[in-house]
């Protein structure tokens, strides 16, 4: 993308007043949307992105510039802006580049972007006649396709230069369905860090039914019940409860700012015995994967939980540094256009032993969560809430009636430590992850777990 | 104005190379911006973080009997402008043909005047970052039981927009934003609360950052202690902070994208009552004291007042050139993009409820025995536009003899939007802005509060 002699001189300017070290990221990002509302193929859109942002960081400090210019006069204006917020400490060295061996490969199969946009038009064209064929009660159906691919190239003042071609697909479905008056919505996301191969794994016919099943199951729900009860998570939704819960109090810029709840807590217990937690960012073509994060360490698998003990925090090169410990590999960025900070990659609760037919079974009464709408967390307090997009009564060991407008609020320490059953049937959901008005692709993942007891809000009695 | 540099091509020449290269029956629009941002984070009496953005780009929207394609570039030269066209022509070759793509006719829009402050565009990095000190500075130094910040931020942008079509639109406009925002922590024992606080102008000179770090402190302090009520419905006073996050939801409702394609619960109710008779909510694109005015809508038609909901009945909808077109009536203005990506939606300008007669006492007074909710989460995720249905975590006080009582956390509250608009008892005259939502504190009668 630029040559070695231009991007050495980057980050010597970048250099010129010192600090701990500076960096350059470079990115092209081409992608395409496709999207079907109503039946129709109302946009399609593609795009050319690019620019450069330069970093200088000192301590806990630092400075960015970026610009979508990628020529020397551009980029070394760049430097000199984030050279600037340093104290003149005299200039900083910049090692020889050395190219880094990726520890994992993701690699697209098909590359999305050589399919003729008609096939992309045809997959979405399949979702609206099988969601609309699902039930006479389907009202709409949205359909959003996306691939991109994201060009990068990450070059340090010690030396690292690291480039990597990161391809994602997805398709998100939204059905409505409607009946007397109420209506309901049903999603579903599968989504990799792969090709169009990733489409043979997950039919978009199958995505579809998924939506519109969710929809129409949800026209039949009663108010969920108000107050404290057992919840028994489906898999793939621990992980996202995880995911808020207890993976952002464990970012450590949090932590850092004295900020997480976790804060003092490494080694201690803080989840029940039951919970195994990692953040993986080497899972082959999962949609948080990478080879390097971008600030250019190589992807890594971090033990978050063992046995329901904190063990670690989730870093970027900033942070780690400041706790006196190598980067766990989670800097990320959304996109060039934005400083890298301590972000999750595949967040996972994994396998315990249980069957999960023997944790409904045991369960006398409680609500069976199977898709939850996201969430959002306050890490100093661990106070979390959850919204529940499909949910059931369990009663007598049986899942019963839909119930809307639930959601689960606790706290992470007190809830994490009431899981009483952990299964064997691990499942990914994934999604974007928002944080200091940044996006990224993150999975997550867990088996059915169930929680002794946790405050459900409803309108119901 | 952001000044590029010399060799850069301007916005109105990179549309207007866009817009020549249309054949034939093809309709193009072409929507550039550019801007320049600085943020500064300060943390324990130092800058934390200091970024300088720079960035620019184009969009492209090509219609053609009826079929839409977009492409959009970063930063392009001339030819590459010319091939985004291209993108976009073979990208409408696959769209649905509907005859509501319709670009807006040329018209003229009035300038707003001062939405662009020279000065403002002139200051230099060093008294941004002095504000962002000052602003910690003032957060940890008033309350011995807030000694940090979560964050304190400074953050600005120039920016300018520039749209051009075969209709012939040609307009341009800069404009200039700055906002400080505090999220202080409390802590007392082994607890911590989170307190925020937001403010947002012009110019530096119209943010009381002092006033930021004081309310950031108090949010955080008052909650120390707090505990989880019993389920009950009680009268509940919904400050400006959490109101904001119910007017999000409602401003998804009101447009009419939602309405055509079915997903509002407004709905076939124009002119129907749907909210209490203290209830109105208007936008106006035009009102300069909130932060998101311009002069023109993301395609270009001017903006306006649109009265929505007028002492409880619906009045009105939300309207770009296509629903209006579809709807038979004319574009309100409110067009709006994530950006030159991006085509242009519904969505709002300054979307926001009038200040009533009440002060914020009158309301407690009213209340009793009911909760002040401070702060709400989980809302896009716990509330349905489409049923209305909502159920939210909420943080406040208790109201007791018309007064602030002891602190509640891990509330939940529910009900669903068409309720809660029926049972708004009174609207306080405490109206602010949040980014470009505006509410004051308001009494809803009875809600469901689900805590133990």
């Amino acid at each position: 993308m630029l040559d070695r002699d231009l991007v050495l001189d980057v980050l010597r300017a970048a250099r010129v007043r010192g600090g701990d070290f500076a960096e350059l990221f470079v990115e092209e990002r081409s992608s395409v949307q496709v999207r079907l509302d109503d039946g129709k193929i109302e946009e399609l859109t593609s795009g050319v992105d690019r620019g450069a942002g330069v970093r200088v960081a000192r301590g806990t400090s630092f400075g960015y510039a970026f610009s979508n210019r990628l020529d020397r006069v551009a980029l070394l204006e760049a430097a000199a802006a984030a050279a600037a917020s340093v104290g003149d400490e005299g200039p900083g060295s910049v090692v020889d580049l050395r190219t880094l061996e990726p520890p994992v490969l993701h690699r697209a199969e098909r590359p999305a972007g050589t399919l003729p946009a008609a096939q992309k038009v045809q997959w979405l064209r399949e979702v609206d006649d099988v969601a609309r064929s699902f039930s006479p009660h389907v009202r709409q159906v949205v359909a959003a396709y996306g691939d991109s691919v994201q060009r990068v190239l990450i070059a340090t003042s010690d030396g690292r230069w690291v480039e990597e071609e990161r391809p994602r697909v997805r398709l998100f479905v939204t059905v409505v369905a409607a009946r007397d008056g109420v209506i309901q919505t049903g999603l579903h996301g599968p989504a990799g860090l792969a090709g169009a191969e990733f489409f043979d794994r997950h039919p978009p016919a199958r995505t579809a039914e998924v939506a519109a099943r969710r929809a129409v199951t949800m026209l039949d729900a009663a108010p969920a019940p108000a107050g404290e009860t057992t919840v028994v998570l489906a898999p793939g939704m621990g992980g996202v409860l995880f995911h808020e819960a207890c993976g952002h109090p464990l970012e450590a810029d949090i932590v850092e700012k004295e900020a997480s709840v976790y804060a003092g807590k490494v080694g201690e217990r803080v989840a029940s015995r039951l919970v195994n937690g990692v953040d993986d960012a080497t899972v082959p073509n999962a949609w948080g994967s990478f080879s390097f994060d971008d600030e250019g360490m190589p992807a890594r698998r971090t033990l978050m939980f063992e046995e329901g003990v904190l063990r670690g925090w989730l870093t970027d090169r900033i942070r780690a540094a400041k706790l006196g410990q190598p980067s766990s590999g989670n800097g990320r960025r959304q996109s060039y256009a934005h400083p890298p900070i301590p972000r999750m990659t595949n967040t996972y609760i994994l396998n315990g032993t249980s069957k999960a037919e023997d944790v409904l079974s045991s369960t006398e009464r409680g609500v069976y969560v199977t898709a939850l709408a996201g969430g959002q967390t306050n890490p100093a307090t661990g106070d979390f809430v959850f919204g529940v997009s499909e949910g059931f009564l369990i009663e007598h060991g049986q899942v019963t009636t839909p119930v809307r407008g639930a959601n689960l609020i606790g706290r992470a320490i007190e809830v994490m430590s009431a899981v009483d059953a952990v299964a064997d049937d691990f499942d990914t959901w994934e999604g974007t992850c928002g944080k200091d008005g940044q996006g990224v692709p993150v999975g997550s993942g867990s088996p059915t777990l169930r929680i002794a007891r946790i405050t459900v809000g409803g309108t119901g009695a | 104005m952001p000044d590029g540099r010399g060799a850069r091509v301007d916005l109105t020449v990179l549309c207007a190379a866009a817009v020549e290269a249309a054949r034939g029956d093809e309709a193009i629009e072409a929507y550039a911006e550019e801007s320049r941002r600085t943020q500064v984070t300060a943390r324990r009496g130092e800058v934390e973080g200091l970024t300088f953005a720079e960035s620019r780009g184009i969009g492209v929207r090509l219609l053609v009997g009826g079929r839409l394609g977009y492409a959009y570039v970063a930063d392009p030269e001339l030819d590459e402008v010319r091939e985004a066209v291209a993108r976009a022509r073979e990208n409408a070759a696959l769209a649905t043909e509907d005859e509501h793509n319709v670009l807006p006719e040329a018209s003229v829009a009035e300038p707003i005047a001062s939405l662009f402050r020279e000065s403002q565009a002139s200051i230099g990095a060093d008294r941004k970052v002095a504000l962002a000190l000052d602003l910690e500075r003032l957060a940890t130094s008033s309350d011995p039981r807030v000694t940090k910040v979560e964050q304190a931020q400074y953050g600005d942008a120039v920016s300018r927009v520039a749209i051009a079509s075969t209709g012939g639109v040609a307009a341009e406009y800069a404009r200039t934003d700055c906002w400080c925002a505090v999220v202080a922590l409390a802590e007392q024992e082994d607890e911590t609360q989170t307190g925020f606080s937001f403010r947002v102008g012009r110019e530096i000179g119209e943010l009381d950052w002092a006033d930021v770090a004081s309310e950031a402190v108090e949010r955080g302090v008052r909650l120390l202690g707090a505990t989880k009520p019993p389920s009950a419905r009680v009268p509940v006073v919904l400050d400006p902070f959490a109101g904001s996050s119910f007017l999000g939801v409602l401003a998804g409702a009101l447009s009419a994208e939602a309405v055509q394609k079915g997903r509002s619960p407004f709905a076939g109710l124009e002119g129907e009552r749907v909210g209490s008779q203290v209830l109105t909510l208007v936008d106006d694109g035009r009102l300069l004291a909130g932060p998101a005015a311009a002069p023109f809508d993301d395609e270009g038609v001017p903006t306006e007042r649109t009265q929505l909901i007028s002492a409880g009945t619906l009045t009105g909808f939300l309207h770009n050139s296509y629903t209006a077109h579809r709807a038979g009536t004319r574009s309100t203005g409110n067009a709006r993009r994530a950006g030159y990506r991006s085509v242009p939606g519904v969505g709002t300008s300054n979307f926001f409820v009038p200040a009533g007669a009440a002060s914020v006492d009158e309301l407690l007074a009213l209340a009793d025995g009911g909760v002040l909710i401070q702060d709400v989460s989980g809302v896009h995720s716990g509330a349905n536009p489409i049923s209305g249905e909502f159920s939210v975590g909420a943080t406040g006080l208790r109201i007791s003899g018309g007064a602030l009582a002891e602190p509640l956390r891990e509330m939940t509250i529910a009900s669903t939007l068409p309720e809660m608009l029926g049972a708004v008892v009174a609207v306080a005259r405490d109206l602010r802005f949040f980014t470009s939502v505006g509410v004051p504190t308001i009494l809803v009668g009875e809600m469901t509060v689900a805590g133990r």
